[in-house]
């Protein structure tokens, strides 16, 4: 019952650029192994040919979150490790976390607190207090 | 010989009961926890598992965060052994250190693996012209407890 967090990751990079290479040769070897291995995961492969911008790997997420990395200068192996490591995150944003952990059960046995484990007043004996 | 404030020690003494009759109390109390086990009467579970050089305390459905690479694929089910304390409402077992594995069963499934946040290691001496910058992403995993589960099998 496991549902991967990454919608879609979207490689844009032209072909005539010189630090698409890496790009080029990800889409020509390793993207269908990738594919394969992620059945999950939709990957679109859109060239946009021409002087356009730098070649980017981009990975929307179920929550709407849209993640871009440069893949500008950087061999296919490096790419895939990037994808892989975008299929294996979630949507949140990658800031400080407080806690590393998360119950919306904090208590089971009832939360402590300063009168548990003590006797009871009532049954007190003092000069004045009788036992009820 | 005269009692002084030290003969006998500060803390109040204690007189243990008697061992046969605290072997039958054990055996009794054994029954009946057994009976609630097999009964299906203990509602939600919490155990005490350590993992990751760490010890947590958990209940089904929560989020736990390492600060390492397991080697399980997003989406495998693990099971956690080195359960220390399982308890429920009404009862608790105790391990010594750790509980049999045939009583209790921890299940998780890894849901993430991500970076931490990009930290920034600076070292930088005074007045000698050194500085050092360095961005550390640790790699980190998420796992959801799925169900915790003890089996009737005290002795």
């Amino acid at each position: 019952r496991y549902v991967r967090q990454l919608q879609r990751l979207q490689l844009l990079f032209s072909p005539t650029a010189a630090d698409a290479r890496g790009a080029r040769e990800f889409v020509e070897e390793a993207a269908q192994d990738f594919a394969r291995q992620h059945p999950d995961v939709v990957l679109y492969v859109s060239p946009h040919s021409g002087p356009g911008p730098a070649p980017v790997l981009r990975a929307e997420y179920l929550n709407g979150t849209v993640r871009d990395e440069l893949i500008a200068s950087k061999t296919s192996e490096e790419i895939v490790q990037l994808a892989t490591k975008l299929a294996n995150q979630s949507g949140l944003d990658i800031i400080r976390i407080r806690k590393p952990f998360h119950t919306d059960n904090p208590s089971v046995q009832g939360q402590w607190h300063p009168l548990t484990n003590k006797p009871s007043i009532l049954t007190v004996q003092g000069p004045r207090l009788q036992p009820q | 010989v005269a009692k002084t404030s030290l003969t006998s020690p500060p803390w109040p003494e204690v007189k243990l009961p008697d061992p046969v009759e605290e072997a039958k109390y054990h055996a009794e109390v054994v029954r009946k926890v057994n009976g609630l086990i097999s009964a299906g009467e203990y509602g939600r579970l919490f155990a005490v598992v350590h993992f990751a050089s760490k010890q947590w305390k958990i209940t089904s459905e929560d989020l736990i965060m390492m600060d390492n690479v397991l080697e399980a694929e997003c989406g495998d089910r693990i099971r956690m052994e080195k359960v220390l304390l399982v308890g429920a409402d009404d009862f608790t077992l105790i391990g010594r250190p750790l509980l049999g594995k045939d009583l209790v069963r921890v299940e998780a499934t890894v849901i993430e693996k991500t970076e931490s946040w990009p930290k920034v290691n600076v070292r930088f001496w005074r007045r000698h012209n050194f500085q050092r910058k360095k961005i550390i992403a640790n790699p980190q995993t998420v796992l959801r407890i799925n169900t915790i589960e003890i089996y009737p099998c005290l002795s």
